[in-house]
């Protein structure tokens, strides 16, 4: 064998049109501007959120409304012109999950809206911001009786 | 960080883009207005604060699988859940 090195790169495939635009990135990452959601059928209903180009940064995701369904985030009518939603059935919604031992919570506060159309996306304060937690915690499934 | 002192209906200017004015006082209370181009991000310190640790917090390294949610049956198809927006949507 010829003393080649080879570097083994992860790649990830991903079509130009599901790359999401986030302009403001996301709070305390603002210089993250392009994200990828990559979901894998045995991990719904959560996706991963990932930076594009890094495998480094990347956030547990889940659109809230099966999980909470009392959850009713209202947006400013400033995130309402900046994200172009001309109704709400533009948005998707998707939160940011923390894992810790045993537990895993959610932030309803400072949820991703995305349109889908335009793939535009920014994660908003809510205008009902003091209704929600950032540390909702989700239910977890129970582990079986034995 | 630079102090000013402003009355009522004073203004200052940053940037030459971000124009903040001092619309009331009254007690302890200032309200403030805040004029900038759509594209500069404007929140509450305290809320934006909480936000952005939660967000360092969740910060993931490597991908760990994701814990097996408690899945009660919806009440509604879940593609009828949307969000409540304030402004007047109607085209």
């Amino acid at each position: 064998m010829s003393g080649v090195e080879t570097t083994e790169i992860e790649s990830v495939r991903v079509k130009n049109e599901n790359v999401i635009h986030m302009p403001a990135g996301l709070l305390g990452f603002e210089d993250c501007k392009r994200f990828v959601l990559l979901t894998e059928p045995e991990e719904a209903p959560f996706s991963w959120f990932q930076a594009f180009g890094t495998s480094d940064i990347a956030f547990l995701v889940l659109p809230p409304f099966d999980a909470i369904p009392e959850y009713q985030p209202e947006l400013s009518n400033d995130d309402v012109a900046y994200l172009g939603l001309k109704q709400p059935s533009d948005a998707l919604i998707y939160n940011i999950v923390t894992l810790r031992p045993n537990q895993a919570t959610i932030n309803l506060k400072g949820p991703i809206v995305v349109n889908r159309f335009t793939l535009r996306g920014k994660q908003v304060i809510l205008q009902n911001a003091s209704k929600w937690s950032v540390r909702h915690p989700l239910p977890l499934a129970q582990p079986e009786s034995l | 960080m630079l102090v000013l002192s402003r009355k009522s209906g004073e203004s200052v200017v940053i940037d030459g883009r971000i124009k903040v004015k001092i619309v009331r006082v009254e007690g302890d209370v200032v309200k403030i207005g805040i004029e900038a181009p759509a594209d500069v991000p404007i929140h509450r310190q305290e809320v934006y604060d909480e936000i952005q640790q939660n967000n360092r917090q969740a910060l993931q390294s490597g991908r760990p699988t994701p814990p097996k949610l408690n899945r009660k049956p919806a009440s509604k198809p879940v593609s009828d859940r949307q969000p409540v927006a304030t402004a007047d949507l109607a085209a």
